[in-house]
């Protein structure tokens, strides 16, 4: 999804003010998401006599949606609103990359060169906890590895062996 | 009369198995549990806890995850009582006098009251289930495709309405949601639809990534912006559960009240626990003699929205058993539940399955018995619960999703998607946009295009058809008009007072 929200708040070079920010670059993201709707679905056959094809209905919502973020755009260009909220780093960064790592070890991956091998279970639960609690900025070290383990285990007797669902555990097997 | 009953007796006997009694017992308790802890909503949590519902039978399993619903609902009401942070949307408003009863020592009041409310609300509302399946039942089969687009462009409008914040943007969340809803396979085709050539999107986005990218991830990424120091949990141990003779005089009618609210705007798609929550209160607000008590910890205040949100959970079974349309997001979580123990939702469910139907039904009563039995002798397990620190709980909120969302489909993909969904619902909040109407849409996409195309090629192309059958005119026109409406500038101030409150 593309972020209105890196375009420069008013930079000098517009010739009016953008009195709505918030809903000024979220009409505009909307818009983009729309063209690039209308693009993928570009190549699939349309109407085909009564019948609606597979592109049909993608393109009728894409361009509604265009016209829909045109006017909340517009609205946010004709009327006040809040300013821009920032945004943060630390914590989404943190959290997104404790989720992609706990994808990428359960079941291995290959990132260009590197091929990380099917951890299982144990360590993806282990690493995925202690990536997300660096978001936090009152983390504790001791505190987060006893934590780590506590929920580890948990999340190993619950749906391993409670709910019996078929989980690779360790690397070795 | 009498045929009712009996269905209920065969509802009431496969319910009260013992096995499915110990499910719908284990269902609210773990929902409770996991609804009590801040900032994971009802939907998150049905989404979490809906893998440990997979080995059961199919009734076992759909009375467990129905207790599930319920038990997230109160534990949400427990959090908004107990910390000045609601669990979740349908409690903001039990926050706002919950909260205050608490600081003056009554939170044990409140809690029971809340629980009396949800109870008595409850068992109205399997009645109004019961009775209103069958003849509900019966409408589904005047129902064309037309009739079914028509009526979920209603639901749809309903969600817009009901959204807080600009009618515009909401309008622009559905289109979001039904164009996403759209990615993979087409149905009749099979030609792969916007799935830029990865393989992972061909089958399409799974609906609990997005719900869990949206209300679980990105509610995780949004909290830890904010200070956790402003948590104030209620000090001091809770006694006195018991409300007062006086307490049960003051809140009996707004229990009543409540109960009728949250059972009419139930029924409707799109709407729900949260609308039903807010229209209570206001109009609990509105009658009372001295309207300045509330907020301030008036009883009434806790009783009604109580009584709403628990009637309009159940009701919201309603379109999904008769009809087979998912009126919010946790009945679309229903559905997925459903489908994977083999039930299509709809009319045919209560004709083919009667004892899955009444069941289920049977068990919302017994649900709420539950609740009412586990919530309260267990207060202090919840007060303690709310004692974790969140620097602790996300990560192991962040870790237990990875795991529910990884074992629907051993798909570490499933996973990666929901991290996406996760920035998006960031995203939209940074901008206003109500992810709300956005799932909801996602959860009827398919849906309405399947019957839009049908009902197209039975027309031959003819789009008046929407308007020229009376069922789907009616629809249509309700819709139209509700849409008017909100965006009246008079009716917008007041919705936007509702909202603020």
């Amino acid at each position: 999804m593309s972020d209105g929200a890196n375009a420069r708040p008013n930079s000098g070079g517009f010739r009016f003010k953008v009195r709505g920010p918030r809903d000024f670059y979220g009409g505009l993201a909307l818009i983009a998401l729309a063209i690039v709707a209308i693009w993928a679905s570009g190549d699939l056959p349309g109407m085909h006599g009564f019948a609606f094809g597979p592109g049909t209905a993608p393109r009728l919502f894409a361009t509604l949606l265009a016209v829909v973020g045109a006017l909340v755009a517009l609205s946010g260009l004709l009327f006040d609103g809040p300013p821009l909220e920032d945004y943060a780093i630390r914590g989404p960064a943190w959290v997104i990359f404790a989720i992609l790592a706990f994808a990428g070890l359960i079941r291995g991956a290959h990132l260009g060169f590197v091929t990380i091998p099917p951890l299982g279970l144990v360590p993806s639960t282990f690493a995925a906890f202690m990536i997300s609690i660096c978001g936090s900025t009152e983390m504790r070290w001791v505190e987060s590895l006893i934590a780590a383990v506590a929920m580890t285990v948990f999340c190993v007797v619950l749906f391993v062996y409670l709910l019996q669902l078929p989980f690779q555990l360790w690397p070795w097997y | 009369m009498s045929e009712l009953l009996a269905n209920l007796a065969l509802g009431f006997s496969v319910a009260a198995h013992p096995y499915n009694i110990g499910f719908c017992l284990l269902g609210a308790l773990v929902g409770t549990l996991v609804g009590v802890l801040p900032g994971i909503g009802t939907v998150a949590t049905v989404a979490m806890l809906l893998p440990i519902t997979f080995g059961l039978p199919p009734v076992g399993a759909l009375i467990m995850l129905a207790g599930i619903y319920y038990g997230a609902q109160y534990g949400g009401s427990t959090t908004s009582v107990l910390v000045n942070i609601p669990g979740e949307a349908t409690s903001v408003v039990t926050c706002l006098d919950g909260h205050q009863m608490a600081r003056q020592g009554r939170a044990g009041a409140a809690l029971a009251i809340a629980a009396l409310a949800s109870f008595f609300a409850g068992c109205v509302a399997t009645v109004v289930v019961a009775a209103l399946g069958t003849p509900l039942t019966s409408v589904a089969l005047l129902f064309g495709p037309a009739e079914y687009f028509s009526l979920m462009v209603l639901g749809l409008i309903f969600a817009v309405v009901l959204a807080k914040g600009s009618v515009l943007k909401a309008i622009a969340m559905i289109l979001m949601g039904l164009l996403l809803s759209m990615i993979g396979s087409d149905l009749e085709t099979g030609a792969g639809r916007m799935t830029f050539d990865l393989p992972e999107l061909s089958d399409g986005i799974g609906f609990t990534n997005v719900a869990m990218g949206v209300f679980g991830f990105a509610e995780i990424i949004r909290n830890l912006e904010i200070s956790q120091e402003s948590r104030e949990l209620v000090k001091g141990k809770i006694k006195g559960l018991m409300p007062t003779r006086q307490d049960l005089i003051d809140a009996s009618g707004a229990i009543a009240r409540g109960t009728v609210v949250g059972s009419l705007l139930g029924i409707l798609p799109g709407g729900g626990a949260v609308v039903s929550s807010f229209a209570a209160y206001t109009f609990e607000k509105r009658i009372s003699k001295n309207p300045e008590r509330f907020g301030r910890g008036a009883i009434e205040g806790v009783a009604a929205p109580e009584a709403a949100n628990n009637a309009a959970a159940q009701c919201s079974f309603i379109p999904l058993l008769t009809l087979g349309i998912p009126p919010n997001a946790v009945m679309a979580l229903m559905v997925g539940a459903m489908t994977i123990h083999g039930i299509v939702p709809g009319p045919q469910v209560m004709t083919k399955q009667p004892d899955l139907f009444w069941g289920m039904i049977a068990s919302m009563w017994l649900g709420n018995l539950m609740l009412v039995i586990i919530n309260l002798p267990l207060v202090g397990v919840w007060v303690s619960l709310l004692r974790v620190p969140y620097r602790l709980l996300y990560p192991s909120i962040i870790v237990f999703c990875c795991i529910g969302i990884y074992s629907i489909n051993n798909s570490p993909s499933d996973v990666i998607i929901s991290a996406v969904f996760g920035l998006v619902g960031y995203w939209l909040t940074k901008h206003e946009f109500e992810p709300a109407p956005l799932v909801l849409a996602f959860v009827l996409g398919p849906l309405m295009e399947e019957n839009l195309r049908r009902a197209m090629l039975i027309a031959r192309g003819d789009a008046t058809v929407f308007l020229t059958r009376p069922i789907s005119a009616g629809l249509i026109a309700l819709a139209v008009g509700l849409l008017i409406l909100a965006a009246l500038p008079m009716i917008r101030k007041r919705r936007e007072e509702v909202f603020v409150e």
